[in-house]
């Protein structure tokens, strides 16, 4: 009778409450739809307020630059706050700030760590609405803040122009083939890079720059850069892999617009070609468990570099590796050391190798933001069989080399003065040339770059130009350069 | 054959070298800067190694990165750092280190700046042409003492997740030192109390948070945007303000240019004060304690009126 009983009464009282339940549904739904309504007038009128100019910050006393005005964060008010309003307009960006409390320092003030604990003002997340409306650059990155998952975005601009004699321009036997005589932008770089996920990191690289062929002069895009590095690996190990600039030697991985000279040494123009050694394949590096700095890397890649390598196939694959380490002899004095080789094959199946060895010291005096003085310098030596008619080697073997050093000095934070001396033979054919590059480089701020240079060649060959127009053995050139940087902030390295 | 897999053996076997044995199994700590790395000193104790990227003299805002910074991260359990962009640079060291400990995500790295109240946080959209600010607001929030127990309760979450078998022996070390950091705090609060309100100049907006904890009021800055040298114009408007207003302090770090302050100083009749942008940046300011001692001392002296 019980086990009727009981299913009856929670039958009765369903059925009972089912009206109310109804209307509990039928006002939950009236709210919202209310809140939604709420909603939507809220983000049309933010929208409306998005769509206004930003009016400009109001302009300091006495005229100078205008600068971001800034708030501070409320603080907890544990304690009566220590005010410090400024009492009169500022010419520098607009402080008010209310500074941190007092807090009680037995016991912490804030919870740690907590997300929310961040007084940073949280961006609101951009809508659907926001992703559709036409946006100015970065205007997506501008919102970035707490929670918003961007990669870091910069762009590279580096300008060079040229001046030199005719018959060099004729012969295009400059420092920059078919760009003699010229204002040209030789890179244009945008670059993306962050974190993929914890294990690993991404960089993607796209490059326009003008080329010059056959008297034209068009522009070109690559991708230099396109790479992945697995971070968390056993044993203090990494492996990069993709598209790179490959780490052999000291300036083969340095992009154009931060070369310590406005071109390439020639010693690695001949050997690795204009653009230097760019591959793909990987490269797995070993940090070594000692109190110096001491990297070994090794690399397997498909040797695309037609200049020294050429057979582009990983049925026979280009070799690198490198050596690199580090020691500060003081506080304010130290050096790098590396040693790099490569071995591959030719279009003609044949083996070329290059061992190259680099150095380089700085001395960065206590207290300087920058190094007072700076010397390096880079050789190459290489060996390659080569099919040419009229051989001098007699089996075709080539054993031929180059190197260059530079001096920089850095009195002042703005200004550097330095020169590079180049000595090379070239790789195939018979000959050899060397150059001396003095230049003065002006930095106004860390984004922005001139420098200005003269480099005198001297070979001893002349080089003829196309359809044996002009010739150039001794070559004189001024070089101009700009280059700025917008965006994610530079790290300088040693 | 049998030297390829001789090879591909000794390459193992080095790979696999453990390295140097770690002195006392210590937890190792690399801050980026020598401030945090005094701050897990004081937390950790015995039980941590602590060592730093930045020199004490160095400007941490602007660090040239080098390898011995690597092979420093390389054997790091745990890696701190200031956040707020100050030491972005940091991460092109986590690249080159080939530590997995302390990529990001990982357990063992903190940024010791989650939870504090973040002074000049801009409100609008910010470019270069302001020079180079910093978007997350001023990063050198290490010159507050009062800020101690925000940022030691966030080192010792950071200590515990890697050593969680002490927790309780950090909170309790942390406790011991904010009993020490309260005491002090006292004690400067009282020699700078007089000088509440007392107007200076900067020449880098680095002071911020000091300023605001003793009530001592920046009026202007030498650097009329940051990290760019100031403009002839600003100078000229500057000496004119300090006459008017009768400020008689520009206060400078060690990577200031010293030279254009004390010329603004000699024409307004002011003087160059030098004070510690860190512990260990300047002689006698070796200790957490002692940069704070040093600092409130020299602003004493300079603002007292005589």
């Amino acid at each position: 009778m019980r086990a009727i009983l009981v299913p009856g009464l929670i039958v009765v009282f369903l059925l009972g409450s089912a009206p109310a339940f109804a209307e509990d549904v039928e006002a939950l739904r009236r709210e919202v739809e209310q809140l939604r309504k709420q909603l939507q007038s809220v983000t049309e009128r933010l929208l409306a307020i998005e769509a206004r100019p930003a009016p400009p910050p109001a302009a300091p006393a006495g005229g100078t630059a205008p600068a971001p005005p800034v708030a501070t964060t409320p603080a907890p008010q544990a304690a009566p706050p220590v005010a410090t309003a400024p009492a009169a307009p500022q010419a520098g960006p607009a402080v008010a700030p209310a500074p941190p409390p007092t807090p009680a320092l037995a016991s912490a003030s804030q919870p740690p760590g907590g997300l929310t604990q961040a007084t940073q003002p949280a961006a609101p997340a951009p809508s659907l609405g926001d992703y559709a409306r036409p946006h100015q650059p970065f205007a997506l990155a501008e919102r970035r803040g707490p929670g918003q998952l961007l990669f870091d975005i910069g762009l590279s601009a580096d300008l060079v122009a040229t001046l030199t004699q005719r018959n060099v321009e004729k012969a295009q036997g400059g420092t920059f083939p078919g760009e003699e005589n010229r204002f040209f932008p030789r890179s244009i770089e945008l670059g993306l890079f962050g974190q993929i996920d914890p294990y690993a990191r991404g960089v993607v690289r796209i490059e326009v720059g003008e080329e010059a062929e056959n008297g034209e002069h068009d522009f070109k895009v690559d991708v230099p850069e396109a790479h992945l590095t697995l971070l968390t690996l056993p044993w203090n190990t990494q492996i990069k892999m993709g598209r790179m600039l490959n780490r052999f030697g000291m300036l083969n991985q340095i992009h154009e617009d931060d070369l310590p000279q406005t071109d390439r040494p020639n010693v690695l123009t001949r050997f690795l070609g204009p653009e230097g050694l760019i591959e793909n394949g990987a490269e797995l590096t070993w940090v070594a468990p000692l109190p110096f700095y001491l990297e070994a890397l090794l690399g397997i890649f498909n040797g695309d570099n037609e200049t020294a390598f050429g057979r582009a196939s990983l049925r026979a694959p280009l070799a690198t590796t490198r050596i690199r380490t580090f020691f500060e002899i003081d506080d304010a004095n130290a050096i790098q050391l590396g040693v790099s080789a490569a071995t591959g094959e030719t279009t003609e199946k044949h083996r070329s190798t290059l061992v190259g060895a680099d150095i380089k010291y700085k001395l960065v005096p206590e207290g300087w933001r920058h190094p007072l003085l700076t010397i390096a310098g880079e050789g190459l030596v290489s060996t390659r069989k080569v099919d040419v008619s009229g051989d001098l080697d007699r089996d075709g073997t080539r054993l031929r080399g180059g190197w260059y050093a530079y001096a920089e000095v850095q009195p002042w934070l703005r200004w550097a003065f330095g020169a590079r001396y180049d000595w090379t033979q070239y790789p195939v054919n018979p000959g050899s040339e060397w150059a001396v590059e003095p230049y003065i480089t002006f930095k106004p701020s860390e984004f922005l770059r001139f420098r200005l240079g003269y480099k005198h060649t001297e070979r001893t060959n002349r080089v003829t130009g196309p359809d044996d127009r002009g010739s150039a053995r001794l070559v004189d050139e001024i070089f101009f350069q700009a280059s700025f940087i917008l965006g994610a902030h530079p790290t300088d390295s040693f | 054959m049998r030297r390829l897999l001789g090879l591909a053996l000794a390459l193992a076997a080095v790979l696999a070298w453990p390295g140097p044995a770690p002195a006392a199994d210590r937890i190792r700590v690399v801050a980026t800067i020598n401030d945090l790395r005094l701050l897990a000193e004081a937390v950790g104790g015995d039980l941590v190694e602590a060592d730093t990227l930045a020199r004490p003299a160095q400007n941490p805002d602007d660090l040239e990165v080098r390898p011995s910074h690597m092979a420093k991260l390389r054997r790091a359990d745990l890696l701190v750092i200031n956040g707020l962009d100050v030491d972005a640079w940091v991460e092109a060291i986590v690249v080159g280190a080939n530590n997995p400990k302390v990529v990001p995500g990982a357990p063992g790295r903190v940024d010791l700046s989650l939870g504090i109240p973040v002074l000049e946080v801009p409100t609008v959209r910010v470019d270069r042409s302001m020079g180079d600010v910093h978007p997350a607001g001023n990063p050198h929030y290490y010159l507050d003492p009062g800020l101690t127990p925000q940022v030691t309760a966030t080192l010792v979450d950071a200590l515990a997740r890697v050593a969680p078998q002490y927790r309780a022996t950090f909170e309790a070390r942390r406790q011991q030192f904010l009993d020490k950091v309260s005491a002090a705090l006292a004690g400067w609060t009282r020699t700078l109390a007089p000088l509440k309100g007392a107007p200076v100049v900067v020449y880098h907006k680095e002071w911020a948070y000091l300023l605001a904890r003793f009530d001592i009021r920046q009026v202007d800055t030498v650097e009329d945007r940051p990290g760019i040298p100031p403009s002839p114009g600003h100078l000229v408007q500057l000496i004119q303000r300090m006459r008017d207003e009768k400020i008689k302090v520009i206060i400078v770090s060690a990577w200031n240019d010293r030279r254009t302050a004390e010329r603004v100083a000699a024409d307004a009749g002011a003087k160059v004060l030098l004070l510690a942008h860190g512990a260990g940046a300047l002689k006698g300011t070796d200790s957490y304690f002692d940069l704070f001692n040093y600092n409130v001392q020299q602003l004493a002296d300079a603002l007292t009126p005589r």
